[in-house]
């Protein structure tokens, strides 16, 4: 995942980690006529944050996370703000550790990932169930948290090309 | 000095983001307006975007028709001989109804189909169950309408934009529709609990209902007209009567919007209707 060393990036293509982690947003929306992923799809947006918030903070600043969040809380009917909070809390999180992920293995990023992704469960349960005045299924949140993880290095496969796209050799 | 800017800036999104939260509950006319708005804009893009998923849904779909035709054609010709016979008595009874309403002046619900639309676009949370149509005022879609398919109930429409509209499903936990029960026409409430199978609340004290009933919608409260299928009862526990949707609301590809208005034909009696006519004339 490290070392595309002696590479800088080119100005038109510093937007795609948005455009990727929009894409990402917009197919969280698709109808996939699957009755088990009709209930708990992955938190794809998630992924994505993490990911762009390690190897291009600044091509993910706050403000762009605030935007996909409302838009993703918009699209998918949801409480307007959930998803922009948590996600703003996760850029937060991985911005200030992220010179200490660079350091480490793909396997030492998806154990965090593992813990940020479960907190992440828990805190949609949490506000779904203060917002709807009524405990909801803690389970749904967890088995969504799960998906998450399991699919998060299909997820980075797929960033990761992204990223190949935003360098050039050095001449 | 950009480690503050930071702080500053997250500090302010988050602040932003929990007034959202708070504030954005009340569903407020400017709340909607705006999730309405966003939506408009996207939705060309995940109707585009959902094209493969209906074409590899339709080729297992189809795979699937193919698979079970022959079986299903023995049954279906046996099925058929009956309903004809059936047909024959139902077409009598209807003109009895027919008339019998007319004489007792019963009000008739009038059924319009405002537009038929794509579903674009799902909520896929445990949490809120909704999809989004690609149909909005500007196809004469307003705020809560009955929303149905070839297999019954979906849901209604909780906000409508110009070209789209979010359709609150019958799963959802806010959700609350009328139904009664087809055999013995008991009244009860249908409540999503954003399971696939919501719950049958307000069953009269000593009525009794058994696994396969049918329910059907009642008319009331006008929003869904009556009769339309809902589901079937599929589990009677410690935890209340649970339903399976005749609708498969987690493959849904087309569904139309549907207006409900009782008309009751004016009663014609000539004491009322000369004052009526002359008012008219000195009003000319």
């Amino acid at each position: 995942m490290i070392g595309l060393d002696g590479k800088s990036e080119i100005g038109f293509r510093g937007i795609l980690p948005f455009i990727s982690t929009l894409a990402l947003v917009l197919l969280m929306q698709l109808q996939y006529k699957i009755t088990f992923l009709d209930n708990m799809f992955p938190f794809l947006s998630l992924t994505a944050v993490y990911y762009w918030c390690i190897f291009k903070p600044q091509l993910m600043p706050v403000s762009v996370v605030f935007v996909l969040g409302l838009l993703q809380d918009i699209l998918g009917g949801g409480p307007l703000g959930m998803m922009a909070l948590l996600l703003v809390l996760v850029q937060m999180f991985v911005v200030r550790q992220s010179s200490r992920f660079l350091e480490r293995e793909f396997l030492f990023n998806w154990l965090v990932f593992i813990i940020v992704t479960l907190v992440f469960g828990l805190a949609t349960w949490i506000i779904a169930s203060v917002y709807l005045k009524e405990s909801q299924n803690f389970w749904d949140a967890f088995g969504q948290s799960m998906l998450t993880i399991a699919i998060f290095p299909v997820v980075v496969l797929g960033l990761r090309w992204v990223r190949s796209l935003l360098v050039t050799e050095n001449r | 000095m950009k480690e503050l800017r930071h702080r500053f800036s997250s500090g302010f999104f988050i602040i932003l983001a929990l007034a959202l939260l708070i504030f954005g509950s009340s569903n407020t006319p400017v709340v909607d307006k705006f999730r309405s708005e966003i939506s408009d804009i996207f939705v060309p893009v995940l109707a585009v975007a959902s094209w493969p998923l209906e074409v590899v849904g339709g080729v297992i779909e189809w795979t699937r028709q193919v698979a079970i035709v022959f079986s299903e054609n023995k049954s279906l010709r046996a099925e058929n001989e009956s309903l004809k016979q059936a047909q024959t008595k139902s077409s009598q009874l209807a003109i009895d109804n027919q008339r019998l309403k007319k004489l007792l002046n019963v009000g008739e619900g009038k059924v319009n189909t405002i537009a038929a639309a794509r579903v674009v676009s799902d909520s896929d949370s445990p949490f809120f169950k909704s999809v989004l149509i690609n149909r909005g005022t500007g196809d004469g879609v307003k705020k809560g309408l009955a929303v149905i398919n070839e297999d019954g109930i979906v849901g209604r429409t909780i906000n409508v934009g110009t070209s789209s509209s979010r359709v609150l499903l019958a799963t959802d936990i806010n959700s609350r529709i009328p139904v009664k029960l087809a055999s013995g026409g008991i009244n009860m409430i249908l409540e999503g609990n954003n399971s696939p199978y919501p719950k049958l609340a307000f069953l009269p004290f000593g009525e009794k209902l058994a696994v396969g009933n049918l329910i059907l919608t009642s008319g009331y409260g006008m929003v869904f007209p009556p009769d339309l299928p809902v589901g079937q009862v599929v589990e009677i526990g410690a935890e209340g009567i649970r339903i399976k949707l005749s609708a498969k609301l987690y493959n849904l590809n087309y569904v139309s919007i549907v207006g409900y208005e009782i008309i009751r034909s004016p009663v014609s009696s000539p004491s009322t209707k000369e004052p009526d006519n002359s008012s008219r004339e000195s009003n000319k």
